[in-house]
C-alpha cells in the first residue's frame, strides 16, 4: 500500500508528463475507451454524422447527388407538403398507403404471432414446428414480394388456381390492384415474420412466474379470465418491444414493394419509402425527398424512444 | 359414520371430474397440434410451389401445377431464332450437340423441321436436346457464371461482415460492461438509439456521405480495383456498425460473468486485450451463436445498399436477381428459378443448423 502510493509521486517529480500519459494509459476509463470507439466511430459516422451532412442541403434545391447548382429556397421544401400540389398528390397517398400497411402489420403480429406463441406454450414448445414457422425469415424481403406475386397474382397465381379449382373462391385475387396490394403484402410480411414474433411472445409468456398462473387455475379461472388478468400485464414488455420493432419496420418496408413493382409500374405499392426514394435516386428532388422523410420520422423516432424507455421501465420494475 | 358415507358419496363424481377434465384435455391437445399442422403446411406451402413454378414453362402458368410439368415435345416448324430468344439458347452449343459443324451460318427463320433435312438428324436427336429446355429453361437461364459471382460476392461480404461485427461488438460489450459510469450508459443509449431510427431515413443522407468519402480516393471513378473495394468496403462498414442488438447481447452477457475471472487474469499478468482474446472469447459461444443466427439473413439478404451502391457488374445476390427479373420480366419460369436459387443457399444452411436457430431465437428475443 505504501509502496505503491509512494511510486507515483516519485515519478511525478522526475518527467511529469510522461506520468500524465502513462496514469492515462493506466487508467480504466481510457482502457474502455479504447475498446469502445472503433465500433462507436463507424457508427456516429454511418448513423449520425450524415445528418450533419444532410441538414444544409434540406434548406437548398439541390435536385441530384451531383447537382452542379444549388441554390437557397429557405424553408420551402418543409412547407411544401401544404403548398405544392404535385408534392402533395405524392405524398398524402404514399402516407396513407403506409399507415394502413401499418395498422394492417400490427394486427398480422397479433393474428400470427400471439396465438402461436400460445399455442406452443399451452401444448409445450414443439422443435419440429418450431422450425418450421421460423423458416420464412430465412427469405429476403424481394423474394417474399416475388412470392406473394407467384401466389396472388390474378391469371397465374398458384394459390388463385388452386382456390378457383377447390371452388372455395369465385372471383381470384389480384396482388397489383389497389385491395390486393394492402391486404395480400401485410400478410405475406406477417407470415414471413410469424416466427421472430412467436419467439418474442413466447420469451414474454416463459418470463411469467409459474405461481400466478398456478394459483389461477387452482381458483378454477376460465382461459379467457387468466389471459386477460395473468398473462397479458406481465407481457407489457414483450407487447411493446413488439410494437417498436413493427411500428419501425413498418414504416421502412421497401424490398416486398420492389418485388411488387412499385418503382416502375404498381403505383398501388407506392408507400413513403419508395417515395423517398424516387425523389432521391430518380426524379431528382433530393432536397425535398430528404426533407419529407425528416418530417415523417422524426416525430416516429420520438414515440420509439418513448416506447423505449416505457419497455425497460417495466422490465426493470 | 356419517364423515365415510360422504366419502364415498362424494368420490364417484370427483373420479368422474378428473376423467372428463382429462378427456377435454387430450381433445384439446389434438386441436392444438391439428391447428399447429395447418398452419406449418401453409407456411411450407409457398416455398413448395416456388418450386414447382420453377419448372413450369410460362406458356403453361396459367393452369394449376402442383407438380414438376411432363416435356412436352417442341414443336418441328419453331423457328430457330425464336426459340432461341424463348429459351435464352446459345446456338453455338446447339450445333455441338446436333453435330452442325460451328462454321455453318443458321439463319433465324430456319425451323427445325429444316436442320433435320438439311443435316440428316433423327427426330429424336432434336426432341431429346430441346426436352431439358421444357423443364429446365429458368434453371439453365439462372445458373449463370454471373449468378455465381453474384454469390460469391454475398457470401464474401457476409462472412467478412460477420466476423467484424462480432469482434466489434465483442469490443464494445467489454468497454460497456456493468454500465456503471455515466459514460458507458450514455454510449449504451445511443446504440439503442438504432431500434427506432428507420433505415430509409438516413439512406440518402449516408449516401451522400459515402458518395463524397469515396471520392476521396484516386481511382475511385473509373471502374476498377479501387472502385470495387471501396464500394463493397462500405456495404461490410455499414453491417459492422454495430446494432442496438449486438450491444445489448454482449453488454448483458459480460455483465453476468463473475467479476474475479478479470481480476486473476490480472494477478496472472495479462493485460486486458489478453483477457479478452484467452478467457472472454471461449466463454462468449452463446451470444456469438445468438448474434450470428440473427444477423446472417439481414445481411445475406441485404438488398437495399448493395442496390444503391454496388455497380450493377459487381453486385451482391439480391440486386442481381432483381436485374435478372427486369430483363425476363415476362418469363415467369425464370424469375421463380431466380427467386428460388437465390433462397436456397441460406434454407439450407438454416436445415443444417435448425437446432441453434430455434435456441437462438429463444435466447435472443430476451433482449429485444
Amino acid at each position: 500500500m505504501a509502496l505503491t502510493s509512494a511510486d507515483p509521486t516519485v515519478k511525478r517529480s522526475g518527467v511529469p508528463g510522461g506520468t500524465k500519459a502513462r496514469r492515462l494509459r493506466d487508467s480504466r476509463v481510457f482502457q474502455d475507451w479504447l475498446f469502445i470507439s472503433p465500433q462507436l466511430f463507424l457508427f456516429l459516422l454511418l448513423t449520425l454524422v450524415p445528418f450533419i451532412f444532410a441538414l444544409p442541403i434540406l434548406f437548398t434545391d439541390q435536385s441530384t447527388f451531383n447537382d452542379p447548382s444549388v441554390n437557397s429556397v429557405g424553408w420551402a421544401n418543409f412547407t411544401a407538403v401544404f403548398t405544392n400540389e404535385s408534392v402533395r398528390a405524392d405524398y398524402f397517398p404514399a402516407l396513407r398507403r403506409t399507415l394502413v400497411f401499418v395498422a394492417l402489420n400490427y394486427t398480422t403480429i397479433y393474428i400470427f404471432g400471439l396465438t402461436l406463441a400460445l399455442l406452443m406454450y399451452e401444448f409445450g414448445i414443439r422443435r419440429g414446428f418450431f422450425t418450421i414457422i421460423y423458416m420464412p425469415l430465412m427469405l429476403s424481403g424481394l423474394a417474399t414480394g416475388y412470392m406473394a406475386v407467384m401466389l396472388f397474382s390474378q391469371q397465374t397465381g398458384t394459390a388463385n388456381l388452386l382456390l378457383l379449382e377447390l371452388g372455395w373462391i369465385s372471383k381470384p385475387f389480384d396482388v397489383f390492384s389497389a385491395e390486393g396490394t394492402a391486404f395480400l403484402l401485410p400478410l405475406m410480411v406477417g407470415w414471413r415474420f410469424a416466427g421472430f414474433n412467436m419467439a418474442i411472445f413466447l420469451v414474454g409468456l416463459l418470463a411469467i412466474p409459474t405461481d400466478t398462473i398456478e394459483a389461477a387455475i387452482v381458483d378454477g379461472s376460465s382461459y379467457w379470465y387468466r389471459l386477460t388478468r395473468v398473462y397479458f400485464p406481465q407481457m407489457w414488455p414483450s407487447f411493446i418491444i413488439a410494437s417498436t420493432m413493427a411500428l419501425i419496420g413498418a414504416f421502412s418496408v421497401f424490398d416486398e414493394l420492389v418485388a411488387l413493382g412499385a418503382l416502375y409500374v404498381n403505383p398501388e405499392a407506392k408507400l413513403l419509402s419508395i417515395l423517398f426514394f424516387t425523389y432521391g435516386f430518380q426524379i431528382n428532388r433530393l432536397a425535398l425527398g430528404m426533407t419529407l422523410a425528416v418530417i415523417t420520422f422524426i416525430p416516429l423516432i420520438f414515440v420509439g424512444i418513448i416506447l423505449l424507455r416505457l419497455q425497460r421501465r417495466l422490465e426493470y420494475r | 359414520m356419517r364423515a365415510l358415507v360422504d366419502t364415498a358419496q362424494t368420490e364417484r363424481p370427483e373420479d368422474e371430474r378428473r376423467l372428463t377434465y382429462r378427456r377435454r384435455l387430450k381433445v384439446l391437445n389434438a386441436i392444438a397440434v391439428s391447428a399447429m399442422i395447418v398452419y406449418s403446411i401453409l407456411t411450407l406451402f409457398p416455398f413448395y410451389a416456388l418450386a414447382v413454378r420453377s419448372t413450369v414453362p410460362t406458356t403453361e402458368a396459367t393452369t394449376l401445377h402442383l407438380w414438376i410439368p411432363e416435356a412436352e415435345e417442341v414443336n418441328l416448324n419453331a423457328q430457330v431464332g425464336n426459340l432461341a430468344v424463348f429459351y435464352s439458347l446459345d446456338l453455338a452449343d446447339l450445333k455441338e450437340a446436333l453435330g452442325i459443324p460451328q462454321t455453318d451460318f443458321l439463319g433465324a427463320r430456319t425451323s427445325l423441321q429444316d436442320l433435320i433435312d438439311e443435316y440428316d438428324l433423327g427426330e429424336e436427336e432434336v426432341q431429346g436436346f430441346f426436352s431439358g429446355f421444357y423443364t429446365w429453361n429458368g434453371w439453365n437461364t439462372v445458373l449463370s457464371s454471373e449468378f455465381f459471382g453474384a454469390l460469391m460476392r454475398t457470401v464474401l461480404i457476409t462472412v467478412v461482415s460477420l466476423i467484424g461485427l462480432t469482434i466489434l461488438s465483442i469490443f464494445t460489450g467489454y468497454g460497456l460492461a456493468g454500465l456503471h459510469r455515466r459514460d458507458q450508459r450514455i454510449v449504451y443509449s445511443i446504440y439503442l438509439l438504432q431500434m427506432v431510427i428507420p433505415a430509409m431515413l438516413i439512406l440518402l443522407p449516408q449516401f451522400l456521405m459515402i458518395q463524397w468519402f469515396s471520392n476521396l480516393f484516386p481511382g475511385f471513378s473509373q471502374p476498377g480495383l479501387t472502385r470495387t473495394g471501396v464500394q463493397l468496403g462500405s456495404i461490410v462498414a455499414i453491417n459492422v456498425k454495430g446494432t442496438a442488438f449486438s450491444v445489448m447481447i454482449f453488454t448483458a452477457y459480460i455483465t453476468g460473468l463473475p467479476k474475479d475471472l478479470e481480476e486473476s487474469a490480472m494477478i496472472d499478468g495479462a493485460n486486458r486485450m489478453q483477457y479478452v482474446r484467452h478467457v472472454l472469447l471461449p466463454l462468449l459461444k452463446v451470444p456469438i451463436v445468438g448474434l450470428i443466427i440473427v444477423q446472417l439473413p439481414l445481411i445475406y439478404n441485404q438488398f437495399l445498399e448493395p442496390f444503391v451502391y454496388l455497380d450493377p457488374d459487381n453486385t451482391t445476390l439480391l440486386p442481381f436477381i432483381q436485374s435478372t427479373v427486369g430483363v425476363f420480366s415476362t418469363n415467369f419460369q425464370v424469375i421463380y428459378a431466380a427467386i428460388l436459387a437465390s433462397i436456397l443457399p441460406l434454407l439450407i444452411v438454416y436445415i443444417l443448423f435448425r437446432r441453434l436457430f430455434v435456441r437462438g431465437a429463444l435466447a435472443g428475443a430476451v433482449k429485444g
